[in-house]
């Protein structure tokens, strides 16, 4: 899934996977806290956002 | 009746000066074939090329083209009230159409345009179109034009026709619209009429001579429509059918379309798609049933519209041209002649 | 004449008469040069319509889901790509292995008649061909080429030229390439940048007008209703927007992980000549690196999208 996404050029960056148990809550504030940090430094996506008009 | 000797060499010189007042279309070769575009500046049309992939009807009837919009918003006075969006409809001239491309108009006005009922859409873009036809003097292999009351040279939809006499166009003007487009790029070497008509003429039959292809359909008139509905080759002719929507994309006639209406926040627009009997979804009721439910009925649906129900119903000729685009570019070879000629016999 | 006509003829033929199947499925001389027409020979007359030639490129597996009227067994002429195809469906269920007859066909690849149609300024008026050599004439010029130098490009890359599933073959096999880099094109877009790349597949995808003959050209595409077809909930919008055009080529492409076989039938199909295999080529490179799996080769393997293995690559999760 994420290959594909990279290959048509959205950032590897911005598409992340993990497997979090609903028992792991700190695994899931920390991965989140990871992914906002790197989608951050990216800016905000500009592809594929259809323009309606 | 004027004829303007163009020389070729002063041709993009005059195109250029029309521009001022309308916005140009013409064959343009983009990747390796030929597409309809608008022309931006410095662009000129490609007046030596074959066929293009789409017929020119995009320019009048566009595959996407919007029609209403509405804005949700209740605090303003107008929400939830559809308007009518605002299109560009200044002049525009479609450059080096094939003239029985410029013929399907008139089968699309059958629909767009009558007594009846007026499509705004349609009507305004047609209003404000030149044609400018460009007459074939080497037909290609699958022109079949001349078969389908249309041809090579035919005038039936054209402002101005040009001829290629070689070394320039001999540009006979049809209609007041052709007279204020040709007026416009400065064109005005009137030629002898007599003399050219005959040039003309002679080119005319040459060309027509050089049809290959041709479609009988002179007994499809006499046949019910059930005795065709119901004919044993139905299904062998579907059989190789993908089912994709090719055919009537391509086709300079075909004249479906589907509304669509989309939504964000608080804006929704309206627009309509081109749409295409090909497709399981043009007949789908909201129930689930579907009247052609198969490919089949799909497939016999096309080509019946086009030479037994519209023939029935107009009695303008056939619903085709002899572009000949769908058999050029049907991945599986479903030709049209063939079936016109397995239905006539 | 292609030397392989006159063998699937009197196969064909045989088939028939013996009831070994009730019908073949090949391809029959399209009515224009360079085309073939897919088509259904029921009895021995209609075997003599059955021909070969280099032009044959559409996927005949395609038509098997849609055969509902066949009480005894189906026969198909399959080259390497349909035969991996038909593979597909009986591992997909969608057929089973003993409904089908299969005659399998060592190809020698299918010529890309695209290329071939820009060696000329005029239409072309006649195609035919000689061993390796094509002979392709317009009014105006006559070209005698190489056939390997035109192949279409999944056919140069191809591996798999020799049906992987028969009960009969039309000729003994036929040596299969050694191709040293098979995924060089795919290598070539992953070394591009982001921007490049989202670039790339703009221009690719630009003049797509949403015909769906890339879908329905493909044996893979056999759903009742697509997903762009859907309206509740309405997937993908319908209009020629550049999103949603690409929306339909991405989620296309997904629905070919691990099951293309790289037949090439969606480029053969498009009117507008995108090279739509650009997306299904990266699933393919990725398929056969992460699970060493390539699509069809055999009705026993489950596709590794069905299927979970201990050590199936995980390194993409965090």
């Amino acid at each position: 899934m994420g290959n594909l996404l990279e290959h048509v050029g959205i950032e590897k960056e911005r598409v992340h996977f993990s497997w979090i148990s609903s028992a792991e809550a700190t695994k899931f504030v920390d991965v989140v806290k990871k992914i906002t940090e790197k989608v951050r430094a990216l800016g905000p996506n500009k592809k594929l956002k259809k323009q309606y008009n | 009746m004027k004829i303007i000797k163009i020389d070729k060499k002063e041709w993009e010189q005059g195109l250029d000066k029309s521009r001022k007042e309308y916005h140009l279309f013409g064959a343009v070769k983009d990747k390796d074939y030929y597409l309809i575009q608008a022309l931006g500046d410095k662009v000129y049309p490609d007046m030596e090329s074959s066929d293009t992939i789409l017929s020119p009807k995009s320019v009048i009837f566009p595959q996407t083209e919007k029609m209403l919009t509405a804005n949700l918003d209740e605090a303003q006075d107008n929400h939830h009230i559809m308007e009518r969006v605002e299109t560009d409809y200044s002049p525009r001239a479609v450059l080096g159409i094939k003239p029985y491309d410029a013929k399907a108009f008139k089968i699309l006005q059958l629909n767009f345009d009558t007594e009846e009922f007026k499509d705004p859409y349609f009507c305004d873009a047609y209003a404000a179109t030149t044609l400018v036809g460009l007459a074939v003097n080497n037909p290609g292999q699958f022109d079949f034009s001349t078969s389908v009351d249309t041809g090579p040279f035919d005038e039936t939809d054209l402002d101005v026709l040009l001829i290629d006499t070689g070394n320039e166009y001999l540009a006979k003007v049809i209609t007041d619209k052709g007279e204020n487009f040709i007026s416009k790029c400065g064109f005005d070497n009137q030629t002898d009429e007599k003399n050219a008509l005959e040039t003309i003429s002679k080119l005319k039959k040459k060309a027509e001579k050089a049809i290959v292809s041709t479609v009988s359909h002179d007994k499809l008139n006499g046949k019910t429509i059930l005795e065709l509905y119901n004919a044993p080759f139905w299904d062998d002719i579907a059989f190789s059918c993908i089912n994709c929507e090719t055919c009537t994309y391509v086709c300079p006639t075909c004249w479906c379309f589907d509304i669509q209406d989309e939504t964000k926040d608080k804006s929704c627009i309206r627009f309509r798609n081109w749409d295409t009997c090909m497709s399981r979804l043009f007949t789908e009721h909201a129930s689930g049933h579907n009247p052609r439910e198969g490919k089949t009925q799909r497939v016999r649906q096309r080509f019946m519209h086009k030479l037994k129900y519209f023939p029935d119903k107009y009695d303008q000729g056939l619903m085709c041209v002899g572009c000949g685009r769908c058999v050029k570019h049907c991945p599986v070879n479903i030709d049209i002649r063939e079936i016109c000629e397995q239905m006539n016999s | 004449m292609h030397t392989y006509t006159e063998k699937i003829q009197n196969l064909a033929k045989d088939v028939l008469k013996q009831g070994k199947a009730e019908m073949v499925i090949g391809f029959k001389q399209g009515t224009i040069p360079m085309a073939a027409n897919p088509f259904v020979a029921k009895n021995e007359n209609d075997a003599d319509n059955l021909i070969w030639s280099s032009t044959c490129g559409l996927n005949l597996a395609n038509y098997l889901p849609g055969i509902k009227k066949c009480e005894g067994k189906i026969g198909i002429i399959a080259k390497g790509c349909d035969s991996r195809n038909i593979v597909t469906h009986i591992v997909e269920n969608k057929i089973d292995r003993e409904k089908l007859y299969i005659i399998g066909l060592p190809c020698t690849g299918m010529v890309d008649k695209k290329q071939i149609a820009l060696l000329f300024d005029d239409e072309i008026t006649q195609f035919s061909e000689e061993g390796n050599t094509l002979i392709v004439k317009s009014e105006t010029k006559e070209e005698k080429i190489n056939k390997q130098e035109y192949l279409r490009s999944n056919c140069k890359t191809c591996t798999h030229r020799n049906p992987v599933i028969y009960d009969e073959l039309v000729s003994d096999l036929v040596e299969e390439q050694i191709i040293e880099d098979q995924f060089a094109d795919v290598k070539k877009i992953e070394a591009m940048s982001s921007e490049e790349k989202w670039d790339f597949f703009d221009k690719l995808t630009e003049d797509c007008i949403r015909c769906y003959a890339c879908r329905n050209a493909c044996p893979l595409c056999y759903c009742p209703t697509c997903f762009v077809d859907e309206s509740g909930p309405q997937w993908v919008g319908k209009g020629q927007n550049t999103d949603d055009i690409k929306t339909f080529h991405y989620l296309r492409a997904y629905h070919c992980a691990g099951r293309c076989t790289d037949c090439g039938a969606c480029e053969e199909a498009c009117p507008m000549d995108i090279k739509v295999r650009n997306f299904t080529r990266k699933l393919n490179k990725d398929s056969l690196e992460l699970f060493n799996w390539e699509a069809g080769l055999d009705i026993s393997q489950r596709p590794p999208l069905d299927t979970y293995q201990p050590d199936d690559p995980d390194d993409f999760i965090m």
